[in-house]
């Protein structure tokens, strides 16, 4: 992360050169969110890419039946570590505290987030975590082997190091109780004058929406990962049949902490889309007010769903009936947005530029993962496809193709803001195109697989699976060719690219009217709002292709 | 789940003509978790009786348990202990006491229920014998004190640990007192040949003989067992830990449910922590605008 602190890449320093301390102190000890934002960024996007090489690693055992480059023991931790670092290290606190931190504090015209030094600590409770979950792989009994759910009995019995990988989430939980405290007291208290809750940008609104998720739900992990510290180390026989506990409560006390978990790494992820959608479509969003609701219903109804992943453990038909019920429930504000991004750029001027086309494939993706999803929210089908390859398939959709693209798209969209200099187009679109089509043949082989009843968290498979298995694995490659390409692109952009000055992609949202990169507290001085979030009619045009004489023109056409 | 333990013991009655179904049927239920056992197994052994088949009924309409918690165990009454001498009620409950109905002839459940829990008494904290006594009672009244006194010296060595003499007492007696003994606890039983047909259970009755818990099956947990106890014990306030323990777990087997719904308690109190945050932010906002238009 110094790096970048090192090779200074703008003229306009902003907050790069804003700062009493030096060095490494200067990020790790920063209460400047934009600062915290790329602490956050770089130590997930870390993870991220540590879990990407557990992944490849996976799919190279699986690429042909039988034991190819690991045994199952080790193929069982490798998987559970790569669950936990994507979850909880990477999609959880990626958008949230990378671009959340980064982009909400100035989308809403505030000089800082509610509490900087809170915000410091979320960090350093997310970073403290995750070092106790690298210790957790190289101590005790080895990395842990129970999958990222840590089901009981299981994961009370096995001998591998889960406690402490157990206790490393539990601290990581506490710094997203944080951030979304934090996020909420901002959003509620240093808008700008004139930033109405209608104005607020909807990656704003989405981030609003974590927020609580993250306040209600994430308590109920941490009660339920210090019961299982305590079956572990006390023996209190709560999930032990043995001593009159019950095991499929452990399974409902950690799902009703883990399904709202999956829509706080959703939920900012749509917000991201919805600010690029309209940006790139030249087009005000579509149903603002639907969006917001929409999102706001996803959060609500998103936490009563979490029976959906316990149909075949044992649950009354009654409550198999409501929980499917309620997951089809949460389709329609899903469905909602979808269609309101499609009818957003429905007559727009699009222009396919790279952060657009990581926003649009978001849009095919989570459809094909979120349709998928209903697939396993009806019971019937649920029954026949569970803990099967299509599971695996579905979640990578969402989760990968939702948020993980997201996160791509963000990163292009506003990292060139925060560094003042941009990557180089072209490169980006082939990055583009590779992950995309190594994506679909990698995932869309698992779903099939699934159906043909492959089981998932197996090392081994049947011979018949072979064609399709090598096929993923061969689109795995496909997809991390394609990630080099991208993140190298990136990153060399970021540091030596073409400067990157003004609103040069017409964004109406606040970030695009401070200097870029941004002074430490944000704004020149206190922004008023006058006009919504993507009202592109009151903009003035900077594009850095235009003379002054042009721009003077073109804003006096618009006008 | 419930439907489906139903669903398999009922059709286990249908397949055993055996005269044991009720008692197989029943140790099935039983010996099934037990954690909000006393729930469960209550309507398990009701629908038990609802699936028997017609032509059985008859004969075990007779036999069944129905919960008398709260009702209180004739004290007066005189059975034979071990060596044959006459003993009161009285003189036994003098706290907290376990009852086991068993015949010591049965070849059967009543053995597993007794090796059960001697397996477990072990592992009580309470001093057996001062703080709280274990009573077998065979329902058969032809048995004799030689039979009980086998059976005493048979438990208390499979027990492996020292267990005081006074501390598990073996009782037989005469039909009457059984009958009101039984009668009094809810606890029906038909002789069939040289077997009974009976339900297995056990229940714990207070210093005053009233029933404050009944355990099901064979099978004992500690934890239940010196809850119950702790249940039993009156006027006896134990240590801190336990009190806040009591209070916290205590299961109240008439409305099956935790006098103490801890879930429901903190769901509560972080709903309304968040509730009351977001009023809030909500309410003081309004002012703080209000303030602001003042000033300008």
């Amino acid at each position: 992360m110094n790096s970048a602190d090192q090779t200074h890449p703008s003229e306009n320093g902003g907050f790069w050169s804003d700062t009493g301390k030096s060095g490494i102190t200067s990020w790790i000890f920063s209460t400047d969110h934009k600062r915290i934002g790329l602490l956050y960024f770089y130590s997930t996007l870390g993870f991220f890419l540590a879990g990407v090489l557990l992944g490849l690693v996976l799919r190279i055992e699986l690429m042909a039946p039988g034991r190819t480059i690991m045994g199952p023991d080790t193929y069982n931790a490798v998987f559970t570590v790569h669950g936990v670092v994507m979850i909880f290290l990477f999609i959880l606190p990626g958008l949230p505290g990378a671009f959340g931190n980064l982009v909400m504090p100035i989308q809403i015209g505030a000089r800082d987030v509610a509490f900087p030094r809170l915000n410091l600590l979320s960090w350093w409770l997310y970073i403290s975590g995750a070092a106790i979950i690298l210790i957790s792989l190289f101590t005790g009994g080895g990395p842990p082997d129970t999958g990222w759910t840590f089901y009981v009995p299981f994961s009370a019995r096995t001998g591998t190091n889960v406690t402490l990988a157990v206790f490393g989430v539990f601290i990581i939980g506490f710094s997203a109780i944080l951030t979304g405290l934090n996020f909420v007291t901002t959003i509620h208290r240093l808008r700008a004058e004139g930033m109405t809750w209608g104005r607020l940008p909807l990656f704003v609104w989405s981030l609003y929406a974590t927020a609580w998720v993250q306040i209600l739900a994430t308590p109920i992990l941490a009660v339920t990962l210090v019961l299982i510290m305590a079956e572990r180390l006390l023996g209190t026989g709560l999930f032990d049949p043995a001593q009159g506990g019950d095991p499929v409560m452990y399974q409902h006390m950690f799902w009703i902490y883990s399904h709202p978990a999956v829509y706080i790494m959703i939920l900012p992820a749509m917000g991201v889309i919805s600010d690029i959608i309209p940006v790139f479509s030249r087009k005000p969003i579509f149903g603002y007010k639907m969006i917001v609701f929409s999102s706001l219903a996803i959060a609500a109804a998103g936490s009563l769903v979490w029976g959906h992943h316990m149909f075949t453990s044992g649950m009354s038909d009654t409550a198999i009936l409501v929980f499917s019920f309620l997951t089809f429930i949460v389709a329609i504000p899903s469905a909602i947005k979808v269609f309101n991004w499609v009818s957003t750029l429905y007559k727009g001027s699009i222009s396919l530029e790279a952060p657009m086309l990581f926003a649009l494939t978001f849009i095919l993706l989570f459809s094909i993962g979120g349709l998928t999803g209903l697939v396993l929210g009806a019971a019937a089908t649920n029954i026949h496809v569970h803990d099967t390859y299509f599971v695996v398939g579905h979640f990578h959709y969402v989760m990968f193709g939702g948020s993980g693209f997201a996160f791509f798209a963000a990163m292009h969209y506003w990292l060139p803001k925060f560094y003042g200099r941009r990557y180089a187009e072209k490169p980006a679109v082939w990055a583009w195109a590779l992950m995309f089509t190594g994506f679909n043949i990698m995932y869309f082989s698992m779903k099939v697989l699934g159906l043909q009843g492959m089981p998932r968290r197996y090392y081994d498979y049947l011979p018949e699976f072979a064609t399709l298995n090598l096929a993923s694995t061969i689109g795995s490659w496909i997809l991390a060719s394609g990630l080099v390409i991208m993140l190298a692109n990136l990153f060399h952009g970021l540091l030596r690219g073409e400067p990157f000055v003004g609103n040069p992609w017409g964004g109406a949202t606040l970030e695009w009217s401070t200097p870029t990169p941004p002074p430490t507290e944000n704004f020149m001085e206190e922004p008023v709002v006058t006009h919504g979030p993507y009202d592109y009619a009151s903009l003035k045009f900077e594009l850095p292709c235009l003379s002054s004489k042009q721009q003077d023109q073109a804003n006096q056409e618009t006008a | 789940m419930l439907r489906f333990r139903g669903l398999m013991t009922g059709s286990i009655l249908h397949a055993l003509p055996c005269s044991h179904h009720l008692l197989i049927a029943l140790l099935l239920a039983l010996t099934l978790p037990t954690h909000p056992a006393t729930a469960h197994s209550e309507e398990q052994q009701q629908n038990h009786q609802h699936q028997a088949p017609p032509q059985q009924q008859d004969q075990t309409a007779s036999v069944g348990l129905d919960e008398r918690l709260g009702a209180k165990i004739p004290l007066d009454l005189v059975f034979r202990d071990e060596s044959g001498k006459a003993v009161r009620l009285t003189e036994l409950v003098t706290g907290p006491t376990i009852i086991l109905p068993v015949y010591y002839s049965c070849t059967n459940v009543c053995n597993y229920l007794q090796a059960g829990l001697a397996r477990v008494l072990p592992q009580i904290k309470a001093r057996p014998g001062t703080e709280y006594r274990v009573i077998s009672l065979s329902f058969d009244e032809t048995e004799n004190p030689q039979q009980a006194s086998r059976s005493k010296r048979m438990y208390l060595t499979s027990m492996n640990a020292p267990f005081p003499e006074n501390g598990w007492r073996f009782l037989t007696g005469d039909a009457a007192a059984i009958h009101r003994l039984t009668a009094a606890a809810g606890y029906r039983f038909q002789r069939q040949g040289r077997d009974f047909i009976h339900p297995v259970a056990s229940f714990i009755v207070a210093r005053d003989g009233i029933i404050v818990r009944y355990l099901y099956g064979t099978s004992f947990l500690p934890k239940d067992l010196s809850l119950a106890l702790l249940e039993a014990r009156e006027g006896k306030v134990g240590k801190t830990i336990r009190t806040v323990m009591d209070f916290c777990f205590s299961f109240d087997p008439k409305g099956k449910t935790y006098v103490f719904n801890l879930l429901r308690v903190s769901a509560t109190v972080v709903i309304l922590c968040a509730g009351s945050f977001l009023a809030f932010l909500l309410l003081t906002a309004r002012k703080r605008k209000q303030r602001n238009t003042e000033h300008t």
